[in-house]
């Protein structure tokens, strides 16, 4: 039961990281190359796919674990989404930006706890 | 950053925006999927069975509303802080219930959400700093 439940955590905690990504990326290309762009298109629509995804898989596991359990996975996604956004699109993440956001995240996790 | 809208398209405005439909969105979804849980069910670890439930539907809808502004912000926004920002929704929710339910908060929850706002300061001072410049 616990290992399916930490499944499907992960599989929600990737797929809303990806699905932040993916669209940043779709809108970069929808100021360039405007809305009816196909690349756009796509791209919006996987990221928003792998949104309802993350939605739906949490939905499920409100259903069987109170928001104070969850919510510790939800401010590992500040860490993971800047860090991700470094790397993969490029984007400046200075010293001050990383820290801010591990503070975020060590906070979240502190009010989840309590 | 590019040049920005101001008024109703100001993308920090919309970040806002943002962050309000989702703190609504979170109580109703908790409310909602409560109301409907089937934990003994396998199907209801996809959470499909919660669309029973209408609140799930009215945070649905502010959902879709999120994500729009969202999708709004992210045009203007670099993800490293539109991002860590958005989470101002997790100290919001605490509060929220502290403040119109009466709940008590520990203080460990205090620290918490003390690190938030501390790391909400530092993502957000360089952009105080930038947006005056222009």
């Amino acid at each position: 039961m616990s290992i399916l439940a930490l499944f499907f955590i992960v599989v929600s905690l990737l797929s809303f990281v990806a699905a932040q990504l993916i669209l940043k990326r779709a809108m970069e290309i929808s100021t360039t190359r405007g809305l009816g762009n196909s690349q756009f298109v796509s791209l919006a629509a996987i990221g928003t796919a792998l949104m309802t995804v993350s939605f739906f898989l949490t939905l499920g596991l409100l259903q069987r674990f109170d928001l104070s359990y969850l919510y510790p996975f939800q401010g590992l996604s500040v860490i993971f989404v800047a860090l991700m956004a470094a790397v993969v699109l490029k984007e400046k993440l200075s010293l001050r930006l990383a820290i801010g956001a591990l503070l975020i995240s060590a906070g979240i996790v502190l009010v989840s706890m309590s | 950053m590019q040049n920005r809208p101001s008024g109703f398209g100001n993308p920090w405005l919309q970040l806002g925006l943002s962050v309000a439909c989702v703190l609504v969105s979170e109580f109703l979804l908790k409310r909602g999927a409560t109301d409907i849980a089937a934990p003994d069910s396998a199907f209801s670890w996809t959470g499909v069975n919660g669309l029973a439930s209408p609140l799930v539907w009215w945070a649905i809808l502010l959902i879709i509303a999120s994500f729009i502004s969202w999708l709004y912000v992210l045009r203007y926004i670099p993800l490293t802080i539109a991002f860590p920002l958005s989470r101002v929704v997790d100290i919001l929710v605490p509060l929220g219930c502290w403040i119109f339910l009466g709940e008590s908060i520990s203080a460990l929850r205090w620290c918490g959400i003390a690190l938030v706002i501390i790391g909400l300061a530092l993502v957000a001072k360089p952009i105080a700093q930038i947006e005056e410049r222009l």
